[in-house]
């Protein structure tokens, strides 16, 4: 196998829903994947907007977002390289209500819509981890519906920037206080108030719009239990897929 | 006009394919949904699926305190139990029936191995997953930016779109659980809604008096999910072949 085929097996398998499949079964496909760069704030799919392709994140991480008509929105799950953009390609919606979103620029592989569904349809290894992957995003979206209704701005935050981190290869989120506002739901006074929170406890640091934590087990036991909920179940799940 | 209960009373049973009906229609286990049961805890092992004819069934989280918060509704249109095709194996919320009715329950055995065929079976059923999907992350929305009132408003119109009828059978417990609020949070709530002659609210009985105004009073959340229901599940709505007079009347306890 040529240097060029190695490091490009070696890119693929930093998302982990792909680097999880036979490698027979990844080559029957893995022409089809295409590396794209993706910037903060590029719009992968508005609300409604038919998918023309599934993303496979490698170092970048995308927010779903829902957006109310009076343009207040906040986040109902994150994806990063554990999974994918696009489950409505298999669900059979072919489009959903949330905005898929950068929150963190980096790089996905893509997939043409049409060539996901017909190896969704030939019922292997990649059609049982796109739906442990969709079991994974009901999970997180489950805990948001309950900690939006139950848990602090302070908790949220921190709940937001640990699922972020695990996303992260370089441990930082750069983030203006307005985009971390649409995630939570939240004005940009408020999340002021909540980073100054944080970071007077020194629990981060939160200049010139990058956010490092400087405490992590600190912001593990500041936040709700809806971060190691959501972690121990998707740990969990994607564990599934690898053993099968 | 039918008065014995049919698998044909579930729109998803009703959208399967002649073949589909025969290999499982035989094997549906048609189970009384009294209020408040719980058909599986969350984390549990999930062994069967459940297709309700006339139960509303609520999905619940229920947090470490005991506090919790409904994340979705679940009646005719749909079923219970999506992560045993979904690969999960077990959920993270709760179901309990919040009113009473009745369900087919299938093994979960029977239906991984429908699901396995390819067939219609899986593709109503990942349209239906995605269609609840969307209600859970609606929900998600609603509890960041709305208000109890909205959403006590919201939560009438999902049930009632599941039921015959415009009453409902409830405690003020299973609201409160619903809501996540205190019982003071929804007799106040509840109060408003009768001032403005929107439902009558008595002893454990909701009757809605006013659905136009009940429609106005909800959020957005509402027609979001509905529109979008109605748009995944359409191939599968034939159009309801008993009106809603003549369904069992065995509906309410």
């Amino acid at each position: 196998m040529s240097t060029d085929a190695r490091s490009s097996i070696r890119r693929i398998e930093r998302n982990a829903l792909l680097a999880g499949l036979p490698s027979a079964e990844r080559a029957r496909f893995s022409t089809d994947l295409e590396l794209v760069p993706l910037a903060l704030g590029q719009v992968l799919y508005e609300s409604g907007e038919t998918m023309t392709h599934a993303y496979f994140p490698t170092d970048c991480v995308i927010s779903l977002l829902y957006v109310m008509k009076n343009g207040e929105s906040a986040e109902i799950a994150i994806v990063g390289n554990e999974g994918m953009i696009g489950i409505a390609l298999f669900m059979g919606g072919d489009s959903t209500m949330s905005r898929a979103i950068v929150q963190n620029a980096g790089h996905a592989y893509r997939l043409k819509a049409q060539v996901l569904k017909d190896e969704f349809q030939r019922g292997n290894a990649f059609t049982r981890a796109l739906l442990i992957f969709g079991s994974a995003l009901i999970t997180q979206m489950v805990q948001t519906a309950a900690c939006n209704r139950h848990h602090t701005v302070d908790q949220q935050l921190c709940r937001w920037m640990l699922l972020s981190l695990d996303r992260l290869p370089s441990g930082q989120i750069s983030m203006t206080s307005k985009l971390i506002g649409n995630m939570l739901g939240l004005g940009e006074v408020d999340v002021t108030t909540a980073t100054n929170n944080l970071s007077k406890a020194g629990l981060i640091q939160y200049d010139d719009g990058v956010i490092n934590v400087v405490d992590r087990p600190g912001v593990e036991l500041r936040s709700c239990e809806c971060y190691s909920v959501v972690k121990k179940e998707s740990d969990r799940l994607l564990a599934h897929q690898a053993n099968r | 006009m039918r008065v014995a209960a049919s698998p044909l009373d579930n729109y998803i049973l009703d959208a399967l394919p002649q073949m589909e009906r025969q290999r499982l229609f035989p094997h549906l286990k048609l189970v009384p949904m009294p209020l408040g049961t719980v058909l599986y805890e969350s984390g549990a092992t999930l062994r069967h699926i459940y297709f309700p004819t006339s139960a509303i069934v609520s999905l619940l989280y229920v947090m470490q305190n005991g506090s919790s918060a409904e994340i979705a509704v679940v009646g005719n249109e749909g079923a219970l139990g999506v992560s045993l095709f979904m690969g999960g194996e077990t959920t993270p919320s709760r179901a309990i029936v919040q009113s009473a009715g009745y369900a087919y329950r299938l093994t979960g055995k029977r239906l991984k191995g429908e699901f396995g065929r390819h067939g219609e079976m899986l593709h109503i059923l990942l349209r239906y997953t995605q269609s609840l999907i969307t209600q859970m992350a609606q929900t998600a929305v609603c509890n960041r930016h709305h208000s109890v009132d909205q959403q006590l408003c919201r939560w009438l119109l999902l049930s009632l779109d599941r039921l015959s009828g415009n009453q409902l059978n409830m405690t003020q417990e299973l609201i409160s659980n619903m809501l996540g609020v205190r019982r003071e949070g929804v007799t106040e709530a509840a109060g408003k809604l009768q001032k403005l002659g929107v439902i009558r609210y008595t002893r454990g009985k909701i009757t809605v008096l006013d659905r136009p105004q009940l429609e106005q009073l909800s959020c957005e959340c509402y027609a979001v999910v509905k529109k979008e229901t109605d748009r995944l599940m359409v191939p599968q709505q034939h159009a309801r072949s008993v009106a809603p007079e003549s369904l069992p009347s065995h509906t309410k306890q």
